[in-house]
């Protein structure tokens, strides 16, 4: 019949229209289930909760940091450490949802013995089933460590193991108390006041990084061959009618580009800022990821590359000294200085080394992971070589700890607060084995990275390396 | 536990969906093959013509079927020759080719199976072209081809 | 047309399914579930009953009702799983229906010669159940889709799709009447286009009125389809395109109802708890069974909204799982594919043209509601055929279902050997 090929035509489009149904929910449920179904509109995240002991939470060498109580009617949710991990782990309340890991995490800290499990231990017979706890990368010594160090001034500080990826500690000041009673008390007061406690500022708080920036921009003009690149310094220079100073408007005179690093020359900086270009220190940026999204168990924050296109000389040259518009976060900060560290690869990140049933059952484990090759070993142990001359004698040697290579570079950033300078280190050690890799952050400190950072990254790095 | 035990009996509720998905696709699929025996054009193999005419069949008929060098004629869906008519066995006849020449024979059909009108008994017969076979309803004439030479 | 009696594995399939899914729903409520063991009851014997009638009867394709009566099982089941009284209508809907399907298929059979003659019935028809819409009906849902006939709520959209699809193929095939083709000195061709197109439009415009987006985009579409197979020019069918997406850009800009589905397609988390509501609900019910689904009885699907009627895919997804979810998926294609066979090999001009209409309304509102729930297309509420809650629903897709029976059943006029 002479209309059949037509319709013939009409079933392939139907047949188009099944497939991509078919094709939408394979793809939609391998890889967006996952993220949509830790909304808090999910109503399921709570209906296990009646059924199930949510799982104990612990830092890497046992120590509990959040475990659920049995109370009449239902469980509670303590956090023993009160604010010092509501940043990482978050909370878990009826009224206000959940966040950081136990948000990221409900699904296993709810999961209750697998049919294999089941026919293995057989069945479990009490009335409220437990889920799997977690085993996280956290050593609970370094936060209180953290703590201790910061004074309780403002900011972040990041640790992690730049050969895997471990984070050990995630500090972020202020903070607040995780118990659902205190939240409920405080959360009026806690949402409104000004120093942003509900800010999660290691993995979310975004800063201009200053001179730690410095490290990338070094890397980035080895790779271009510009290693040798010397200028003359003599305590300022004038680009496009800006004056770019060195700190304390000090005077280097003939300076290579090792030893403008370990003195933190601006004046050398951000003349390399403008030598090098805007696509370079782009790349400078995207090589460290800085202006990526990183991938983590918790939500982070990234800032776009903020030019487009066409960047003067003014902005290049304050990029070049980590100022301008580029912002970053204390935990990036601590990946580049890992990555130094690795021989230029850097791991991703991760806080949760795995989940384990209440039979004793791993069912969910890390294995470490590169994340990105950021710049070739050689690169990075030239990089690694400037940042130990910065300790040993230039910007950083406040974070000197006898008998041991720490390499480091240290940051001031100015912001919009006249005066009170965010204060920043970075850095890891050894030198040669490298165990830890910090950042560390003080928001509106106004003292120098190196007099008021370095000395907590030191805290940090001795407390882990004994 | 409810649970785990809904969820095994779900896996094999499942499964059998796509079991009978699959048993109604291969009954599909294996009809159309049988009605897809179109007539070739040049006929160069033996083939079998019908006979009876097709407005008075109640069902769907082919002027001719060509024929395999075995092919089993039948109802059912293991036959290599499916025909609709309900006077068939499911497995009815056999007509195959040997040393170049084509023989049939009856699978203990319940109609039987007539060549020039006389009823097959167990032993296979050798086909000449020109030869009437009846099955069920249907009548057909076996076509030989003339081999060359 | 070639089945046989001895391959009855479908048919064991259908016991196993029906007998399963009682064991589940009797797991659910903690003991042996009456109204699961008399779905179960009754669906073995409606299947094998119907299986042999159309065998013997030879009453043509023999699948049609095989794969049906799996959907309705599922749905059944799922109903049951929500609500047992759900379970026993849905249940009661679905032996109405297998009585409606056998009575439209005889019917159909036997008025076959008279039905090109009908338009005038077919249009009337329609009109008046429009009207009657616009009149009595009631809203629900922004749509005002309802009248209640004798206490039960039919949709009369359902019935006026059917008579829509058989009003379009006596127009696109029935020989023109010779009085009135002296009378209008217009071609053919052109008066089924014309006749076609205003027929559509009357019928868009009161479907708008109405707020059924969904079922305006499937008459449209169907219309549209016709035009592409009774070949209508490329221009014309491009005309009718672009008038169609002016018409769809207009309403999502400017009317608020559409507008708010759109929105809520592109990010249904903006106002998760308000207009995103349901398909927010529906897609963490989707992502919580994951591949293998969480077990029948074992979900929490009564957090979706509507979840017996529009939403019931996102149920068998929880539940079910994807896997279950593309079984049923899978399930539509073949009965959409048995239904373009039909038309394929039905040499009735006529009867190509009904058979055509009814698939592929059956597929597209297949599609529409699942790509709707899964947040592939915008949200439109569409029952899902033989699967959602719903009498109006049921009987009239039985029935356009009979038609489709009745049609691979009619025994050809053999036309092509008159060539």
């Amino acid at each position: 019949m002479k209309y059949n090929r037509k319709i013939v035509t009409v079933l392939v489009i139907m047949c188009v229209l099944f497939l991509s149904i078919f094709v939408y929910l394979t793809w939609f449920s391998l890889f967006r289930a996952d993220d949509i179904k830790t909304s808090n509109y999910n109503r399921r995240l709570w209906e296990r909760e009646d059924s199930v002991l949510r799982g104990t939470i612990f830092d890497r060498h046992g120590t509990e940091l959040a475990r659920s109580e049995l109370v009449d009617g239902g469980q509670k949710r303590v956090y023993p450490y009160g604010s010092l991990y509501a940043h990482v782990i978050g909370y878990n309340t009826r009224s206000y949802g959940k966040t950081n890991l136990e948000l990221a995490y409900n699904d296993y800290l709810l999961k209750t013995e697998s049919i294999a499990e089941i026919i293995q231990y057989g069945m479990d017979g009490s009335q409220m089933k437990k889920g799997c706890d977690l085993v996280t990368t956290l050593d609970h010594g370094l936060m209180e460590t953290a703590k201790a160090s910061m004074k309780g001034r403002s900011g972040a500080v990041v640790a992690l193991n730049p050969q895997t990826g471990e984070v050990l500690c995630l500090f972020s000041n202020p903070s607040f108390d995780p118990n659902e009673d205190a939240l409920t008390k405080n959360w009026s007061e806690l949402s409104t006041d000004e120093s942003s406690p509900f800010l999660p500022r290691a993995t979310k708080g975004l800063y201009p990084p200053g001179s730690t920036f410095k490290i990338a921009v070094a890397a980035e003009a080895i790779e271009s061959g510009m290693e040798d690149y010397t200028v003359d310094d003599g305590g300022s220079v004038r680009i496009d009618g800006r004056i770019f100073r060195n700190a304390g408007g000090k005077e280097y005179g003939e300076l290579t580009l090792a030893r403008g690093f370990k003195l933190s020359s601006n004046v050398l900086f951000s003349q390399l800022g403008v030598e090098l270009g805007a696509p370079r220190l782009k790349n400078a940026a995207e090589r460290f990821l800085i202006t990526k999204k990183i991938d983590f168990d918790i939500d982070t924050s990234a800032s776009a590359w903020p030019y487009d296109g066409n960047m003067g000389k003014t902005d290049l040259a304050s990029v070049g000294i980590g100022q301008g518009k580029l912002m970053t976060t204390p935990l990036n900060m601590a990946l580049v200085a890992g990555t130094i560290a690795n021989g230029g690869v850097m791991m991703k990140p991760y806080l949760v080394k795995s989940a384990v049933s209440p039979n004793g059952v791993t069912v969910y484990e890390t294995a470490p992971e590169a994340l990105a090759t950021a710049i070739p070993e050689e690169t990075a142990e030239k990089v690694a070589g400037y940042m130990l001359d910065c300790v040993e004698s230039g910007t950083g040697t406040n974070a000197r700890i006898r008998g041991v290579e720490v390499c480091g570079k240290t940051g001031t950033a100015q912001n919009e607060r006249e005066g009170k300078d965010h204060a920043w280190f970075v850095g890891f050690a050894p030198k040669d084995d490298p165990q830890i890799a910090v950042a560390v952050i003080q928001e509106y400190s106004g003292g120098s990275g190196g007099s008021s950072c370095a000395p907590v990254a030191r805290d940090i790095i001795a407390e882990w390396l004994e | 536990m409810g649970g785990i035990l809904s969820r095994i009996l779900t896996y094999i509720f499942v499964i059998i969906i796509y079991l009978f998905i699959y048993a109604i696709i291969r009954m599909i699929f294996l009809d159309i093959r049988a009605m897809n025996r179109k007539k070739s054009g040049s006929l160069a193999e033996a083939y079998l013509k019908l006979i009876n005419l097709r407005r008075d069949l109640d069902f769907n008929m082919d002027e001719s079927y060509e024929l395999e060098d075995d092919e089993i004629i039948g109802r059912g869906n293991k036959c290599t020759l499916r025909l609709p008519d309900k006077y068939l066995s499911v497995r009815h006849c056999r007509i195959y080719k040997s040393d170049g020449s084509y023989f049939i024979e009856d699978l203990g059909s319940t109609n039987g199976t007539y060549l020039n009108g006389d009823e097959l008994t167990d032993e296979a017969v050798e086909l000449m072209d020109g030869d009437k076979i009846s099955i069920g309803r249907l009548n057909f004439i076996f076509v030989m081809p003339k081999t060359e030479g | 047309m070639t089945s046989e009696t001895s391959n009855i594995k479908p048919l064991i399939y259908i016991i196993l399914l029906n007998l399963l899914g009682a064991a589940l729903i009797s797991i659910q409520y903690g003991g042996v579930n009456l109204e699961a063991v008399i779905l179960t009851g009754a669906f073995c014997v409606v299947s094998i009953v119907s299986y042999v009638v159309v065998y013997v009867a030879e009453l043509g394709d023999p699948y049609l009702f095989l794969i049906i009566s799996v959907l309705g099982s599922v749905g059944c089941i799922m109903q049951t799983r929500i609500k047992p009284e759900y379970g026993i209508r849905q249940l009661k809907w679905f032996l109405l229906g297998t009585a409606c399907y056998f009575v439209i298929m005889l019917g159909y059979r036997f008025l076959s010669r008279w039905l090109t003659k009908l338009l005038p019935l077919y249009l009337g028809l329609s009109l008046a159940l429009f009207i009657a819409t616009q009149v009595f009906g009631k809203t629900s849902h922004g749509a005002k889709n309802w009248i209640y006939v004798g206490g039960v709520s039919v949709q009369p959209s359902e019935v006026i799709r059917i008579l829509f699809v058989l009003g379009l193929a006596v127009i696109f095939t029935a020989p023109m009447p010779e009085k009135l083709e002296s009378k209008v000195k217009i071609k053919p061709r052109l008066l089924r286009l014309v006749t076609a197109s205003a027929v559509t439009v009357v019928s868009a415009a009161f479907l708008l009125l109405q707020r059924e987006w969904g079922i305006t985009l499937l008459f449209f579409a169907t219309y549209f389809f016709f035009l592409y197979v009774y070949g209508a020019s490329r221009l014309y069918l491009a005309l009718n395109g672009l008038a169609a997406a002016a018409v769809a850009v207009i309403g999502a800009t400017k009317v608020s109802h559409i507008k708010v589905r759109v929105d809520t397609w592109l990010d249904p988390f903006a106002d998760a708890s308000g207009k995103g509501y349901q398909i927010t609900q529906s897609l963490f019910a989707i992502g919580e069974g994951g591949m293998a689904g969480r077990g029948i009885g074992a979900g929490s699907v009564y957090f979706i909204p509507e979840v017996h009627s529009d939403f019931i895919f996102s149920a068998i997804c929880e539940e079910m799982g994807v896997v279950g979810g593309l079984a049923i998926l899978m399930l539509y294609f073949v009965l959409v594919y048995r239904g373009f066979k039909i038309a394929l090999s039905c040499t009735n001009a006529y009867n190509k043209a009904v058979a055509f209409g009814i698939s592929f309304i059956l597929g597209l509102q297949t599609f529409i509601i699942i790509g709707g729930v899964i947040k592939l297309i915008p949200l439109t509420g569409i029952t899902l055929p033989f699967v959602s809650y719903g009498g109006s629903s049921m009987l009239t897709t039985f029935a356009a279902c009979g038609i489709l029976q009745a049609i691979s059943g009619m025994k050809e006029e053999l036309t092509d050997e008159i060539q």
